[in-house]
This record gives C-alpha cells, sequence and structure tokens, in this order.
C-alpha cells in the first residue's frame, strides 16, 4: 500500500495477523483457534501447553471432523484399547473358566462323596478311605480353582481401573495434541489450499459411524465370553474354495493333455542345449574346466579374481561338490543364455514400440512380483519335474532384468546421435546395430548380470521340483536340520555366485574400458 | 553425381592414406604379407576372401600367437569335437556299452540254467533263458555294428576338423584386420606376433587335448577323472566339525539369540493381536479405509475386492498370518535400515565397508542363510521374519544412503550458512528431500518381504506361504495357484498403498 | 535461372499433434490462427507457410530465437521431420515423393549435417566418425579412412584421427562434426546452430574457419543460427523467424537498413552497421549536392562507390572535405558529407 517501505529493527516489527486466516480455515470457533495458534506460534519450539476440550471430550471424532486423519486413526486405536480393558473390566467374564472349572470339580466332588456314602453303606472301609481321599483332592481343587477365579475377578478391578486410567491419559493427550496438530494442518493448508479445512460434518459422520462399528464389534469380540462366530472367522465354508480349485485342476490337466506336444517340444529343446552344457561342463575332466575357468577369470577380471576363483573351485572340489556345482552351474548357463537369447531381442523392441512395452510391463512387472513359488505350479502341471522344467521357472523370474535394462539402455541413446545417423542415411538396421546397440551395452551387460543373479536364486529353488544340483544338498539339509552339510553346500553355492558375478563384471567393465 | 549437379567434387581425388607402415608395426614379424593383406582387405568391397596359410597349418595356436582370444577358444573347442570323433574312429570302444548288455544278459542266463536245475520248474525258467541268450546275441550283433561304424566317426570328424582349418584359414586375415583397427584407437590391445603366447596357448593345448580326448574315447576311463577324486572324509568332518560349532554357539549365546526372539516375537505379537484376533470385519474395514485416505478411491476398491477374494475363498486368515510376518519384518527392516542408510550416506568408510555385505545379502540365494537361522533361531515364524529381514533391509539401506547422497549439497550449505545444527539439517533438510528415496526403498523392501513368504514357511512360518508349499508338494495346481494369487493380491495391495501415500506427496 | 536453386520450400507447414491434420484443414479453410489450433485441436503449429529458395553457392541464414521452428524447418530439407503440407524440392527432385530407400540414398549423398550438439558417435574414434557416412554407403575401409583422414585436414584435426570424441574439446568436437558432414561430399549442408554451444571465442574462430572452408568448396549452406551477429558474417542472405512464420528475407544490408517490421527493428537495434553498410547507401548524387563554406569537391579525397562505412570512417579523419565516391570507371559519382556519414552509423539513411 505504501509506495516508500519505512525500514524498521525486525524486533518491532508488528505482528502478522493471522486470525483472519485462521477463521477461514476452521471454520468454526474461528476466534479460539486464532489466540491458540497465536500462541503456539510465539513458542520458539513450536509447543506449548494448550487444551482443545472438545477433541479431549469427542477425540476421534473432532479429529475427522477438523480432517485430521492421522490423528483419528491414533486416537480411535488407543480408545479402543482403553474401552476394551474398561469392557473386560467390568463385564468381561473374566473368571468365567475358572468358574466352570470349579463347577465341573465341585459336582465330581459331590458324586465323589455319594460313592463314599454307599461305601460307608456297604461298610467298605478302603474303599471309604481310597474315596475320601480322592474327594479331598477334589475338594481342594475346587477350592483352588473358585480362589484363582476370584483372583482373576479381583484382576478385573485392576483392568478396569487400568482401562479407565488409560481412558482418562487418552483423553488428556487427546487434548493437549489436538491444537498443535491442527496448527500443523493449518501451515500446510496456507501453502496447499487442497489441504482439508474448516468443520465437516458429514466427514465427522464418517468419523462416528466408523468409530461405533470398530467399538461395538471389537468390545463383543475381546469381552464377551463366546463372541458370535460371524466376527471371530470369515463365515464361508471350504466348498467355494474347493470347486474353484478342483475347477482350476481340471483345466490345467485338459490343457495340459491337449498341448502335450507344445510342452515336450520346449522340454525337449531345453534338455537339448542343456545336455551340450552339461558335457562341456560335466563330461569334460575336471582338469580342464578347471584351469579354463581360471584362465578365463585371470583374463576377464585380472589376477586377484583368478586366485579367488582357483581357491573357491578347490573347496568345491575338495568338499566333493564337484559334479553337484558344474550340474549347478550347468542349469544356470542355460537358463541364463535363453533369457539373453529372448530377452535382448525383446528389449529391443520394446525400446522401439512403446504400445508392445506398455503392454509388457505389467506382464514383467508381475514376473518379478510373483513369489518364485506360485509359478513353479503352472510349470509343473505342464512340464512334470526334472531340470527343464527347472530352467523355464528361472526363465520366468530371470527375463524381466535382462528385457528392462536392454530397452532402458536403448531408450537412453541420446536422440541426437540417431538422428545424425539417420539424417546420413542410415536404416533402422544400421542404427540399430552400428549406433543403439552399442550404446546400449552397458546397460545391457547390467541387464546380464542381474539376470544371471536372478537365475542363481532361482536355479536354487529349482531344487524343489527335482532339479538337482547343490540346492538339493541345501533343501535336504533343510529338511533334516543337518546345520553342518547345510552350511558347505550354502557355501558352494555362494562361491558359485560370486565367481559368477565377479568374472561377468570384469567382462562388462573390460567393455566399457574398450567403448 | 557431380555431372548431374556440376559441382566440384573435391574429395573425388583425395590423396591415398598409407597405413603399411602402421600395419607393420602392428603385425610385427611377417610385417610384408601383412601389410599387403590388410591394405587389399580395407580396400575391398565385396567380402573376398584372403587366405592365411599359417592360419591354417597352426590353427588355434596362430591366433594365439597373433593375440586373437576370441578365435582361440572358439576353435579349439570346434577343433576339440573334431578330435574327440577322429579318437572314437580310431580307438574308442564303440561298442563297448552294447558289449556290456550283452554279457549282462548271457550271465544273467547261466544264472537263470543253474537255478532252473535245481527247482521244479525248469521249463518256463528255461525258456527264459533262451530268451535272455537271444537279447544277449542280439546285442552282441549291434555291439558289432556300432563297431563298424568306427569309419563314419573317423570320417567325420576328419571332415569337420579339416572344414574348421579352411575357416580359420578364410577368416584369419579378417580378423586380424579388425583387430589392427581397434589397435588403432587403443594401443593395449595384443599386437604382433608373440612366442610368449603361441606357447602359453601351445602348453594349454597339450594340456587340454589329451585329457579330453581320453575321458570321452575311452569307454572306462580312470575315475579319478571324471570326479574329482575327493576324500569323503573331509567333508564329514567339517560339517561335523560345524555342527557342534553351531549346537555350541546356539547354547553359549543362547541369552543373545533369545533376545532377539523375544522383541521379535513382541512385535510379531502385537501386529498379530491387530490383525488375525481383532475382528475380520474391523480389520476389512480400516484396510479399505486406510487405502482410500492414504492412496484413492480406486485403490480402496481394488483392496476391497482383494480382501475379499481372500475371505471368500476361506484364506482370510493364513494371509493376515503372512501380512503380519511381512509387517513385523518390514518394520524390523525400516527400523535398523533407515538408520543405517543415514550413517552410510554421511560415512564414506562404512559405506565402503559395508556395499559388499549389502551386495552378498541380496546376492545369496535365501536358502543358504536359513541353515544358521534354524541352527541359532530353531523353526517358527521368528526364524522366518529374521530370514526375511536378511532378505529385504538392502534396498532400504541402499535408496535410504542414495536419497541422502543426492540431496543438493548446495542446499546442505545453506541450512549450515544459517546456523543450523546437523540434526537441524538432517531432520529439516536431509531427510524431507531423500524421502522420495526412501519411500521407494520401503516399498522395495515390502515387496522383498512377500516374495520371502513362501522360503519362510520352509521352515516353519505358516501363512499363505505354507498353503503354496503344500500345493507344490501334491502338485494341487488349483490350490496353489489360488494362495498363489492371494499373495499376489496382498503385495499389490500394500505397494499400492505405499505407492499412493508416496505419489500424493509427491504431489504436494 | 530454375536450375540454380538448390533448395526450395513452397509454404511448408508443420503442426504437431495427433490431430495435425484436422487442424491443417481448418487452417486452409477456415484460416484459424495458431491460439486457436491449440485450443480447438490441442495442436502446436512448429512451422507456417514457409517458402523460401536457396541458390546454389549460398549460405542462406535462418535466424530465429528458440521456438521460433527454425530447427524445425531445417529439418524439413532431409524430411527427418515430415511436413503436413507443402512442397520440399532439393537439386530439383521433389523431396516428398522420394521413396524411403531413395530418401536414405539423398540423405547419404547429397546432404550432410552438423548438429547443435555435435552428436558424434561416442564409441566410435575420430577417424570412424568421419567415415561414418561412407561406411553407410557401404565404401571399402581403404576409402573411407582416405576421404575422413583428408576431411580432418580440411578442418585442421591431423593427427587426432585415433582418438575418441570425449578427448576433444568442445571446438574439436565440432569441426569433427563438420569434417563428418563434408565427408559424403554433399551438394547441401545443413547446418543446424552448430556453433551456439561452443564459447564464444571459439565460436568466432570456428566462424572464420567454416568462411574460409565455405570460400574453398562453394557448398550451398542452410545454416541456421539464434545469433544475428552470426547471421550476418556468415550469411548471403538472412531469413528472420518468428512463430513459424519468415518476417523477412533479404541480404544483411537490406534487413540492417530496411527491417520489414518492429520485431525485425528490435533485433538489428544494437546492431554495428559499419561493415554492412555502403558508401553508395548513403551517398548523394554529385549532381544534386549543394557544397558548403568552405568545401571544395576538387580537394576531397576519391574513394569507390562499394566500400563500407568502416572505410569511409578511415579516411573521413583524414580529411575535412566531404568524401566524393567513384564508379568502376573512376568517374565522381556522389557525395558524402560527414553529416551523412554519422546518420548512415546510427542505421539511417
Amino acid at each position: 500500500m505504501e509506495t516508500n517501505i519505512e525500514i524498521q529493527a525486525v524486533d518491532e516489527l508488528p505482528n502478522l495477523d493471522i486470525s483472519e486466516s485462521v477463521t477461514e480455515f476452521t471454520g468454526t470457533s474461528g476466534k479460539y483457534y486464532a489466540r491458540e495458534f497465536g500462541r503456539i506460534q510465539e513458542s520458539s519450539n513450536g509447543y506449548c501447553w494448550t487444551f482443545n476440550l472438545a477433541s479431549a471430550l469427542f477425540g476421534p471424532l473432532w479429529a475427522t471432523a477438523r480432517g485430521l486423519w492421522g490423528l483419528f486413526w491414533v486416537f480411535s486405536v488407543l480408545e479402543v484399547i482403553a474401552a476394551v480393558m474398561i469392557g473386560l473390566g467390568s463385564w468381561g467374564d473374566l473368571g468365567a473358566d475358572q468358574f466352570a472349572r470349579a463347577e465341573r470339580l465341585a459336582g465330581n466332588y459331590e458324586r465323589m462323596m455319594e460313592r463314599v456314602e454307599s461305601a460307608i453303606e456297604q461298610g467298605d472301609e478302603e474303599g471309604e478311605a481310597s474315596f475320601r481321599k480322592r474327594a479331598d483332592g477334589l475338594l481342594k481343587a475346587q477350592e483352588k480353582a473358585l480362589a484363582d477365579a476370584e483372583e482373576v475377578e479381583a484382576g478385573a478391578t485392576r483392568i478396569l481401573v487400568t482401562g479407565i486410567i488409560l481412558l482418562v491419559l487418552v483423553k488428556v493427550f487427546e487434548g493437549l495434541v489436538a491444537n498443535i496438530a491442527y496448527e500443523r494442518q493449518y501451515t500446510r493448508w496456507r501453502a496447499d489450499r487442497k489441504v482439508r479445512s474448516g468443520f465437516n460434518r458429514s466427514s465427522g459422520i464418517l468419523g462416528a459411524v466408523i468409530v461405533s462399528f470398530v467399538y461395538v464389534v471389537t468390545l463383543m469380540r475381546f469381552t464377551s465370553g463366546n463372541p458370535p462366530e460371524i466376527i471371530t472367522e470369515f463365515p464361508i465354508d471350504n466348498t467355494i474354495y474347493l470347486q474353484i480349485s478342483s475347477w482350476i485342476d481340471y483345466w490345467f490337466d485338459i490343457a495340459s493333455r491337449n498341448f502335450a506336444f507344445l510342452f515336450f517340444g520346449i522340454s525337449r529343446a531345453i534338455r537339448i542345449i542343456l545336455d551340450g552344457v552339461e558335457t562341456l561342463l560335466v563330461g569334460t575332466p575336471w582338469p580342464v574346466v578347471m584351469a579354463v575357468i581360471i584362465i578365463f577369470a585371470y583374463r576377464s577380471a585380472g589376477s586377484r579374481v583368478a586366485i579367488f576363483t582357483a581357491a573357491a573351485l578347490c573347496y568345491l572340489a575338495v568338499f566333493g561338490f564337484w559334479q553337484k556345482s558344474m550340474a549347478t552351474v550347468a542349469l544356470l548357463g542355460t537358463a541364463s543364455f535363453l533369457c539373453i537369447a529372448i530377452g535382448i531381442p525383446l528389449g529391443v523392441w520394446f525400446a522401439r514400440s512403446q504400445r508392445a512395452y506398455t503392454f509388457a510391463r505389467p506382464v514383467l512387472d508381475l514376473m518379478q512380483t510373483l513369489p518364485s513359488f506360485v509359478y513353479l505350479i503352472p510349470i509343473i502341471a505342464f512340464f512334470g519335474t526334472g531340470k527343464p522344467p527347472g530352467i523355464l521357472a528361472s526363465m520366468i523370474f530371470g527375463l524381466p532384468p535382462i528385457i528392462r535394462l536392454t530397452a532402458l539402455g536403448i531408450r537412453e541413446v541420446p536422440k541426437d546421435v540417431v538422428e545424425a545417423a539417420r539424417a546420413f542415411g542410415a536404416t533402422d538396421m544400421q542404427i540399430l546395430r552400428g549406433i543403439e546397440v552399442p550404446l546400449a551395452t552397458p546397460s545391457i551387460m547390467a541387464g546380464v548380470n542381474q539376470t544371471i543373479m536372478m537365475c542363481l536364486s532361482l536355479v536354487v529353488i529349482a531344487a524343489l521340483i527335482d532339479a538337482k544340483g547343490l540346492g538339493y544338498d541345501v533343501l535336504v539339509a533343510l529338511q533334516y536340520a543337518a546345520k553342518g552339510q547345510g552350511i558347505l553346500a550354502g557355501i558352494a553355492i555362494l562361491f558359485c555366485a560370486i565367481i559368477i558375478d565377479r568374472v561377468v563384471q570384469g567382462r562388462f567393465k573390460d567393455a566399457e574400458k574398450g567403448g | 553425381m557431380s555431372e548431374e549437379t556440376g559441382m566440384p567434387d573435391v574429395l573425388e581425388e583425395v590423396p591415398e592414406l598409407d597405413l603399411s607402415d602402421s600395419i607393420r608395426d602392428f603385425a610385427g614379424a611377417n610385417a610384408e604379407y601383412y601389410a599387403e593383406t590388410l591394405t587389399r582387405i580395407q580396400a575391398d568391397t565385396e567380402n573376398i576372401k584372403f587366405w592365411n596359410m599359417s592360419a591354417v597349418l597352426l590353427g588355434p595356436v596362430w591366433s594365439a600367437a597373433r593375440g586373437l582370444w576370441s578365435m582361440f577358444w572358439l576353435f579349439t573347442l570346434g577343433e576339440l569335437v573334431a578330435l574327440v570323433q577322429i579318437g572314437k574312429g580310431i580307438w574308442g570302444d564303440l561298442g563297448a556299452a552294447k558289449m556290456a548288455e550283452a554279457e549282462k544278459f548271457s550271465q544273467r542266463a547261466s544264472e537263470i540254467r543253474i537255478d532252473a536245475a535245481n527247482s521244479g520248474n525248469a521249463a518256463t525258467s528255461l525258456e527264459i533263458a533262451d530268451n535272455l541268450d537271444n537279447a544277449a546275441q542280439i546285442a552282441m550283433a549291434e555291439a558289432q555294428a556300432l563297431g563298424d561304424n568306427w569309419w563314419l566317426y573317423l570320417s567325420f570328424g576328419l571332415t569337420a576338423f579339416a572344414a574348421l582349418r579352411v575357416v580359420q584359414g578364410m577368416y584369419a586375415n579378417r580378423l586380424y584386420e579388425m583387430q589392427y583397427s581397434r589397435w588403432l584407437v587403443n594401443r593395449s590391445i595384443p599386437s604382433g606376433f608373440s612366442w610368449n603366447r603361441l606357447g602359453y596357448a601351445a602348453a594349454m593345448l597339450v594340456f587340454i587335448v589329451p585329457l579330453t580326448l581320453y575321458r570321452f574315447t575311452v569307454s572306462a576311463p580312470v575315475s579319478w577323472m571324471v570326479d574329482f577324486p575327493a576324500n569323503k572324509d573331509y567333508f564329514t568332518v567339517s560339517s561335523n566339525w560345524l555342527d557342534g560349532w553351531f549346537d555350541r554357539t546356539a547354547d553359549s549365546g543362547k541369552e543373545f539369540f533369545d533376545a532377539i526372539t523375544l522383541v521379535a516375537q513382541a512385535v510379531l505379537d502385537t501386529i498379530e493381536l491387530a490383525l488375525v484376533d481383532t475382528p475380520w470385519p474391523v480389520v476389512a474395514v480400516l484396510l479399505v479405509l486406510v487405502a482410500w485416505r492414504v492412496a484413492s478411491i480406486r485403490i480402496a476398491i481394488f483392496t476391497a475386492a482383494s480382501l475379499a477374494y481372500i475371505g471368500i475363498l476361506g484364506l482370510w486368515e493364513a494371509s493376515m498370518i503372512s501380512i503380519v510376518m511381512v509387517g513385523t519384518a518390514s518394520f524390523f527392516c525400516i527400523l535398523i535400515g533407515i538408520p543405517l542408510g543415514i550413517w552410510f550416506a554421511g560415512n564414506e568408510r562404512a559405506y565402503t565397508a559395508a556395499r559388499p555385505v549389502l551386495d552378498l545379502m541380496q546376492t545369496i540365494p535365501p536358502f543358504v542363510y536359513l541353515i544358521p537361522i534354524i541352527a541359532f533361531f530353531g523353526t517358527g515364524k521368528v526364524p522366518g521374519v529374521l530370514a526375511t529381514i536378511i532378505f529385504a533391509m538392502p534396498p532400504v539401506v541402499r535408496l535410504t544412503a542414495l536419497g541422502m547422497r543426492q540431496v543438493s549439497p548446495m542446499v546442505k550449505e545453506a541450512a549450515a550458512a544459517f546456523g543450523a545444527t546437523p540434526r537441524q539439517i538432517l531432520f529439516g533438510v536431509e531427510l524431507p528431500l531423500a524421502r522420495p528415496a526412501i519411500m521407494t526403498g520401503v516399498n522395495q523392501t515390502i515387496l522383498m518381504s512377500l516374495s520371502m513368504v513362501v522360503i519362510a514357511s520352509l521352515i516353519g512360518a505358516k501363512g499363505l506361504g505354507q498353503e503354496v508349499l503344500v500345493a507344490l508338494q501334491f502338485v494341487a495346481k488349483g490350490q496353489g495357484i489360488l494362495s498363489g494369487l492371494a499373495i499376489l493380491f496382498c503385495a499389490m495391495m500394500l505397494d499400492r498403498i505405499v505407492q499412493g501415500r508416496f505419489q500424493r506427496q509427491e504431489e504436494r | 535461372m530454375k536450375d540454380d536453386v538448390v533448395i526450395k520450400l513452397k509454404s511448408a507447414w508443420k503442426i504437431f499433434g495427433t490431430r495435425a491434420d484436422e487442424a491443417m484443414k481448418a487452417i486452409e479453410t477456415a484460416g484459424i490462427g495458431k491460439a486457436e489450433v491449440l485450443e480447438q485441436y490441442g495442436a502446436v503449429v512448429g512451422i507456417a507457410d514457409v517458402s523460401f529458395n536457396v541458390r546454389r553457392g549460398e549460405i542462406f541464414c535462418i535466424m530465429g530465437l528458440s521456438g521460433s521452428g527454425k530447427s524445425t524447418l531445417v529439418r524439413h530439407v532431409n524430411r527427418l521431420i515430415e511436413p503436413t503440407s507443402g512442397e520440399i524440392w532439393l537439386l530439383g527432385q521433389d523431396v516428398m515423393k522420394l521413396s524411403p530407400s531413395a530418401l536414405r540414398e539423398v540423405r547419404a549423398k547429397r546432404i550432410g549435417m552438423v548438429f547443435q550438439h555435435m552428436a558424434l558417435l561416442p564409441h566410435r574414434s575420430v577417424r570412424d566418425n568421419v567415415a561414418y557416412p561412407l561406411e553407410i554407403r557401404g565404401e571399402s575401409k581403404a576409402r573411407r579412412w582416405n576421404v575422413s583422414q583428408h576431411t580432418l585436414g580440411l578442418v585442421g584435426l591431423e593427427g587426432f584421427e585415433d582418438r575418441f570424441p570425449r578427448e576433444l574439446s568442445g571446438g574439436m568436437q565440432q569441426r569433427v562434426g563438420l569434417a563428418r558432414a563434408l565427408a559424403c561430399d554433399p551438394d547441401v549442408l545443413l547446418m543446424d546452430e552448430p556453433f551456439s554451444a561452443l564459447d564464444p571465442l571459439i565460436r568466432r574462430q570456428l566462424q572464420d574457419q567454416f568462411m574460409a572452408l565455405s570460400d574453398q568448396l562453394h557448398k550451398t549452406t542452410l545454416f541456421i543460427t539464434h545469433d544475428l551477429d552470426e547471421a550476418i558474417r556468415l550469411g548471403t542472405r538472412i531469413a528472420i523467424m518468428k512463430d513459424g512464420r519468415i518476417v523477412q528475407i533479404g541480404t544483411p544490408e537490406e534487413i540492417v537498413t530496411n527491417p520489414a517490421d518492429d520485431y525485425v527493428r528490435d533485433f538489428v537495434q544494437n546492431i554495428s552497421k559499419l561493415k554492412l553498410i555502403f558508401a553508395h547507401t548513403i551517398q548523394v548524387p554529385i549532381s544534386d549536392y549543394a557544397a558548403k563554406q568552405g568545401e571544395d569537391l576538387s580537394l576531397s579525397p576519391r574513394i569507390s562507390q562499394d566500400v563500407d562505412l568502416d572505410h569511409l570512417v578511415d579516411v573521413a579523419v583524414t580529411t575535412n572535405q566531404p568524401i566524393v565516391t567513384t564508379d568502376e570507371a573512376g568517374a565522381d559519382i556522389g557525395v558524402v558529407s560527414k553529416d551523412r556519414l554519422l546518420q548512415g552509423i546510427k542505421g539511417g539513411k
């Protein structure tokens, strides 16, 4: 308003009058809140003693009406806990079990006494003595049960008192916290008018409905001696579950019968590749395989990794894991090879076709989110057990990273480089092979590494469906709690993982340097 | 071109670039030949083949001497396969397996004959024996036939070997030219003719070829070659020693392990009380409401539908148990992970030390660390939760550290310039700005916890995981898929709610 | 003279958006404006009704601020961006009628392009970057390398053949970009703000080098820039773009002395006119000149009427007399008084 602003010392600045905006924010009781907010804002650390009676009285309802849903949940939970305690204390039949037991014992005692009397009538002294002894025992037990029950009953008062104290504390807490939280909400609201403001009757009613529902059902569950079944257990019988599951079984059977040739063909193809890799790793004499692996590690990752590799391979050999670990690596190699062979072209396709990628993304997400065991089931159903199904399961798990990272890498190739190539008349194929793939190589290699690791973790699980290898040893050890064996086999798996990881990453760094 | 446009074609007569000196440098031995051949290859557009005689004669050894290692390995493998065929043809006992079969048959036949003499049922036994003899003869004949096929193996092997050498001869110069082009820009690429490399390759071949040939061509190779002659005792002794060690440690550290169990159990019980013991209508209503308030109405509907699925199929309790476990594990992951992440973000040395551990936690298949967990904590829910924590903690630690590191140093500097204490910077600047990354970490942690549900049930953690595991054991496809979907829905429900919360905050 | 036109655009339009065709129709029939197009069709007008000819050997500069559509425009010439409507002719060929393979052939042989951010291939050596267009054409390696060696020599980068682009400075990288564009010996050079990402000093050096090369090679060039100084330094003719339209086309002198509207006038206001305006523009015919007191035209220095103001100033400081200009034959033709000279420097006539 004024054209020339007077320069004032900071201490003498006029107070910012927020009352109007607070009133706008709170709707009702604007004055009260303006005053309280002012006090809170004046305090140096944002806390001060301020008590909101409405909140203390109505707790959760006040919170919902004022749009403080976070407080609502906290208040409701605390109040419900206190209410359950009060309920348990005042009408909950805490001693019910013990009382029932005492009554049963009393009945038994009486029956026993009858026997005693009949024994007296018959003059059977020996019987009388033994019956009396037993009756005494029963009497004592009954007395103890009664005492217990009373003790628990007495405890009920304690629970009641605790509940009431808790309720009072909760109320005090509600009163104390309310204004501070509300002031924060107000500060947020000033910056963002979408934040809930005002006194909202309908939210208050919603809160009331929720609270009363929760109160009633929870109190019923915890305080009544035998709550109605509908609230303890979902009122459903097994039939729907069984029906649907047998229906699924039925369709699976039909599908596996009708497409047997397809499943068999896939298994067969995988088997052929696997056999090749197995001959290479398991069939070739171990000194040769060992030497070649160490040389490979040396060439791609340097002498330190080579020494580690040598030591790890010695471990595998000395503890008799050689063939098993080579079989595992063969499984892993086949699975990773197939993942890469399928995943890279798919990734390239998804990078180029936005529509395909949009469709595929949820599937990829699903493949990674679904616990691996779940898709072991259809795989067993269609492919049976053994190594090829194990490889298939690993592929489902291992494919997403390579697809994703290939697509990502190609999408991240600078647009202007691709445009330059196009401006010089390059065909799509030339752009793909000469520019996009080489530039996406780091990303693709990261994908390959992740895929291998994913496959490894599944190859172990695949032991469950009879894919053998090191995972099987661990599984057996788990079942019989044979710690030593399990750890030895586990370390073998770990070494395989580390060797592969290091060698692949070493290669990856080479590729980086060369590029 | 230039005639049409009348433009001066300045580049039509560019001077020749003479690389022959540099090729001579590169090739070392036999420089003149390569200078000429490589120059011709460079001028060629028709893919003419330039024959390299030394590659034909020396094969892989040539590639190694010239530093073409990929070519060396590829052709070594190919030639080995060819050599194995040749070996089988020349000295391999091709019919050995069939022969052994025949022998078994005839032996069995003679056994039956001896038995027949003693038993009453001589006629049928003799008949069986005759049949077996017949079979033995057939097998013998087949073995003979296989043995007569030696020339097939031999000729196949020879042809393959020759073909491989021809291919090497044809492509050697082209590959060598590619190597030269790479060498031009990167002088660390091997160049020249190196006797060292040649010796190295020859030694390798001398080691590999005879062993492999022996292994694949002899019908019964010595056993130490087939499998490592491991002494079973080592394994037994070590595993017994480990068993003992675990028992002793579990014994001596009983208080420690019990304390951990107690804490985890307490949290587990509290959450279980809230989710399992609270009447299901309350839990369902609360979950839907939370989804609505925290995320959006769409996610609330999705949550309601998922809960209905779970309830109607009678998987309510199992699901709640699983969610309890996931909740407990995530709770601990967040409780431990975020402070750790903050620490690692500030302390470079700690992070360097911790990174391999984090990598390892994510790399090791979870099966492996189930074993020590069983050893120390037994079976049940708590060990399941502990295994889940190990598996699911890395993302939240990593992403918290990452998020904190990505906070612009300028902002921190500004805060420090106004005299903010480290604590004020942490809570007022770093954490709010790192929040998106931390939330992503929390989300990932929750999802990873859910993926451990089944594995944890291997050590007796109950819940949905057990349903899946049982289904897997009995190949009960329907049941397995239904409970698997229940896991998926739980995961998506939690994921969407947490993400929805995160997105809402982002919008602000 | 039609033959002399190398690039020709005839009322080219580009409208971005999913409903571009409908929007185009509406523009043609209803003549709606840019704002309406955005509002009604959610489409953005990239270039609007652009027509120009580029003649053989000339450097045709297109100047405009960012968002004026100049980069979009240059990509129409080799159809990296398809126009929504209009005609594009290159060397007498209708570019719009080319098949994909013929278009690739034109791109590979007729057009060289230089990009604002160099767009070099980071995984290839400098040599192979320059050789890339030839590799696409399927030339032998020897030929590729010969040419790349030669063109790298043209841009003064001998000895850097076996480096990678990342090892070079920005200016050197852009010289590689230029060499790459020249390597396929194109008829036309398209330069999309080639020097704007560089430091002022380096930019200046590259401009000089480019001019020298251009004098040597006579490539028809379409040069995009947002810098009027650069356009004036390099351009044979300049087109000024605003909001997708060409506001004015002319020689640097025409633009400076005769801005078509206030937009252009704003631009040229601070441009030094010394080298843009020539004596013949400001001279008064000798017959009309009324000598003032103490002036004697016979004592005046004689100078060709084609010299620029810069030169005139140099002469004027040596004498008190007005300057007499002569035609090619050496005959006196006009007079430039000091008043006229000062006016000319201010940009008036």
